[in-house]
């Protein structure tokens, strides 16, 4: 565990946001990442995106106070997250990706690094903006948006060890495989809870008829 | 001594201020249905009650020259004319009852007039209108006509049977409602005439079309369309535009006309002269009553607008027969309050057809029930009226004091916090119009005033802030100096 968080660990998590290329290439062969790190960004990335959802100034805000809730966006955030990371593994498994789930799971985290950032960055100075000058905001947190996105791209890039037009092709089967993913989650929730009624039904029945 | 009888004052003071209070806290619990309306985010905010229920007029409690008017029977429409008499289309007796404005007599039944020599009677006569020039106009239904009397019940003339190009052969003219405006032009919505409302000039004649509805088709039911066989499209639904349900006519003669709208997004147009809707829609762009009317119950679906009624001061009240709900309106589309229900309690409704108003009283007509429903403004409708009447006369100074006093009652009224919020923004207090604009969710204004705040407060502290950027900058070369020194004293005792 303290190893997972150790100072060399968060040394490297800097020098990959600041050389993202280089910095994959070290977590992928030298074991330099830690999943820790990683988990801990994405915990802090939906505390971050819920803070800016709650307290991003009134004028650039049009979110309902009373739809954000931390607690569940955390849980939709990390379940999200998983089945990314999950995804991707399984479709670069079978298209000779180098990288292991560790990596995978590593290149997303370090990513949302800038997100983060600039997601509290944003939401400070949007307490300082009025009507008009709304586009800083948004500059703001497009540039951490777009950031974000090149590195994730890179680190896939990178821990696979493939090429620019390779990930991308990747990435795309990844959503397809997101997406089936999701799918057979609900069918999968939804047979369990008809198997569940029937069986509650039959309970019902038989503890009327006695 | 002297303490003591000045607690027991300050108590007996406080028992009486609470006896006082409790009767009317507890009044609006006995309504039979809540006053609501929807805020900036289209959730459901319950509000004190705007109009509690003021009684019922029904046909048993008047005489008419010493006979008893008796029940109405289905009653279809009502008006209320310049001098404050109700006029009621009491259609299954096939007749019109009026009654005095204090509502305390029947002044007058109509049931038939005199035409060349011979006794003329209604057949199922659906509305009425008084005129500003003393005439009456029926809508003699079944009898496909439109009467128009003198006040002493004298035939002026007869509207029928109305010719031009743009009707269909074999049209049969049936009028429902009619509305006259102040030069005695007719409105008139005709059974199953989807084209829009049929206007009459003052001589009888037929001059066109009124305020035509567009068909809205989508982009998919016309690929439907087009893949369909022409058997199939035969037996698809029409595209008909929807019905106009009721009008009215204000005071600079433009026609207020609620519709049906399935969509649920807008139930009322105002008719420019020329027949072209300019209503002013609001925040949320919405004129259909219910914002939210997909509940899974009976009574689910948008609300089905059947009349409306201009109440001066661009207030408007739409009646909505499926929930039985009276919504109000002011002239910027500002939804003020929400109340009524449909039951059998006193002051709920089973067929609303027909609303109207005499001074602040509202009242509805309810054709099942053959009465005449009336509801009285409480102390915080009368106060959103008043406010918004001022507003509208551009009277703000004294549209604030209102405002005010309608927080008092209902904090969270967006309408009133707004209101305040511009007036702390024109008395120059920045702070407190950031407070009260943000309550109303009014971001232009609270960025006007957030921009003045801001410059005032970089004004004030303005030597605060240069002289930290100036420690800041200093601090930073002398971090910086320093640590060249250390790695050059490392590097030097390293050599």
């Amino acid at each position: 565990m303290k190893e997972q968080f150790s100072r060399d660990k968060w040394k490297q998590l800097f020098y990959t946001v600041s050389h993202p290329s280089d910095g994959y290439y070290w977590i992928r062969h030298q074991d330099r990442g830690s999943v820790g790190i990683a988990l801990l960004l994405v915990v802090l990335f939906s505390l971050s995106f819920s803070m800016n959802r709650a307290y991003a100034s009134f004028i650039v805000n049009d979110v309902n106070p009373r739809a954000v809730n931390s607690l569940t966006e955390m849980f939709g955030v990390v379940l999200l997250f998983l089945i990314l990371c999950v995804s991707n593994w399984s479709v670069t498994c079978l298209m000779n990706g180098e990288g292991r789930l560790k990596d995978i799971v590593i290149a997303v985290g370090y990513a949302l690094f800038p997100i983060i950032v600039t997601m509290v960055l944003a939401t400070i100075a949007s307490q300082f903006l009025a009507e008009n000058e709304e586009a800083f905001y948004s500059i703001i947190l497009i540039i951490g948006l777009g950031y974000g996105a090149i590195m994730m791209l890179i680190g896939i890039m990178q821990v696979h060890n493939y090429t620019l037009g390779k990930t991308l092709i990747t990435l795309f089967l990844t959503l397809l495989a997101l997406f089936i993913i999701i799918f057979l989650g609900l069918l999968m929730v939804d047979l369990i809870s008809k198997v569940y009624n029937f069986g509650h039904s039959i309970y019902t029945e038989l503890i009327f008829r006695t | 001594m002297m303490k003591h009888t000045k607690f027991a004052l300050r108590f007996l003071c406080l028992v009486l201020a609470l006896t006082a209070a409790v009767p009317s806290a507890l009044a609006d619990t006995d309504l039979p249905y809540d006053t609501y309306n929807y805020d900036y985010w289209e959730d459901i905010v319950i509000t004190p009650a705007a109009y509690v229920p003021g009684g019922a007029l029904s046909g048993t409690d008047y005489t008419y020259q010493g006979n008893p008017v008796g029940a109405f029977k289905t009653p279809q429409d009502m008006f209320v004319a310049e001098d404050g008499t109700i006029w009621v289309a009491d259609t299954g007796n096939n007749r019109i009852v009026v009654l005095s404005a204090d509502m305390k007599q029947a002044i007058n039944i109509i049931d038939g007039f005199d035409m060349d020599g011979e006794r003329q009677t209604f057949n199922a006569p659906y509305g009425v209108c008084v005129s500003e020039n003393q005439q009456i106009y029926i809508a003699d239904s079944n009898n496909h006509r439109i009467v128009v009397l003198e006040m002493d019940g004298s035939l002026c003339k007869i509207v029928e049977n109305p010719q031009s190009e743009v009707l269909e052969d074999g049209f049969v003219f049936t009028p429902l409602k009619v509305s006259v405006d102040y030069a005695d032009r007719i409105y008139c919505i005709a059974q199953k005439m989807f084209e829009g409302i049929m206007v009459f000039e003052a001589a009888g004649n037929f001059t066109g079309f009124f305020g035509t509805i567009n068909v809205k088709i989508s982009l998919w039911e016309k690929f439907w369309r087009k893949l369909a066989t022409k058997e199939e499209r035969s037996k698809q639904q029409l595209f008909i535009p929807t019905e106009f349900t009721g009008i009215d006519v204000d005071d600079e003669g433009f026609v207020y006309a609620s519709n049906v709208d399935t969509d649920g997004l807008q139930a009322v147009r105002r008719l420019n002269p020329r027949g072209q809707d300019v209503i002013r829609k609001g925040p949320s762009q919405n004129l259909g009553g219910d914002l939210w009317g997909d509940d899974t119950h009976t009574y689910s679906g948008p609300s089905r607008i059947v009349d409306v009624v201009y109440r001066g001061y661009g207030i408007y009240s739409l009646l909505d027969s499926k929930r039985g709900r009276v919504f109000t309106y002011d002239h910027e589309g500002n939804l003020l309050y929400i109340f009524g229900g449909l039951g059998t309690q006193t002051g709920t409704f089973n067929t609303p057809v027909a609303i109207e108003h005499s001074g602040n009283t509202l009242m509805v007509l309810d054709a099942y029930r053959a009465t005449i429903l009336l509801f009285n403004a409480t102390e915080y409708g009368q106060l959103i009226n008043d406010a918004v009447a001022l507003r509208y006369s551009g009277d703000e100074e004294k549209a604030v004091e209102k405002w005010a006093q309608v927080l008092l009652l209902n904090e969270n009224d967006e309408l009133a916090n707004s209101g305040i919020g511009k007036a702390y923004l024109t008395a120059g207090d920045n702070e407190q119009a950031m407070k009260y604009l943000k309550r109303g969710m009014n971001r232009a204004y609270y960025s006007v005033a957030y921009k003045r705040y801001r410059n005032e407060m970089i004004k004030d502290n303005l030597q605060y802030i240069l002289s930290g950027v100036l420690v800041l900058i200093i601090a930073v070369i002398v971090v910086l100096k320093i640590r060249k020194n250390k790695k050059h004293g490392a590097k030097g005792a390293e050599a």
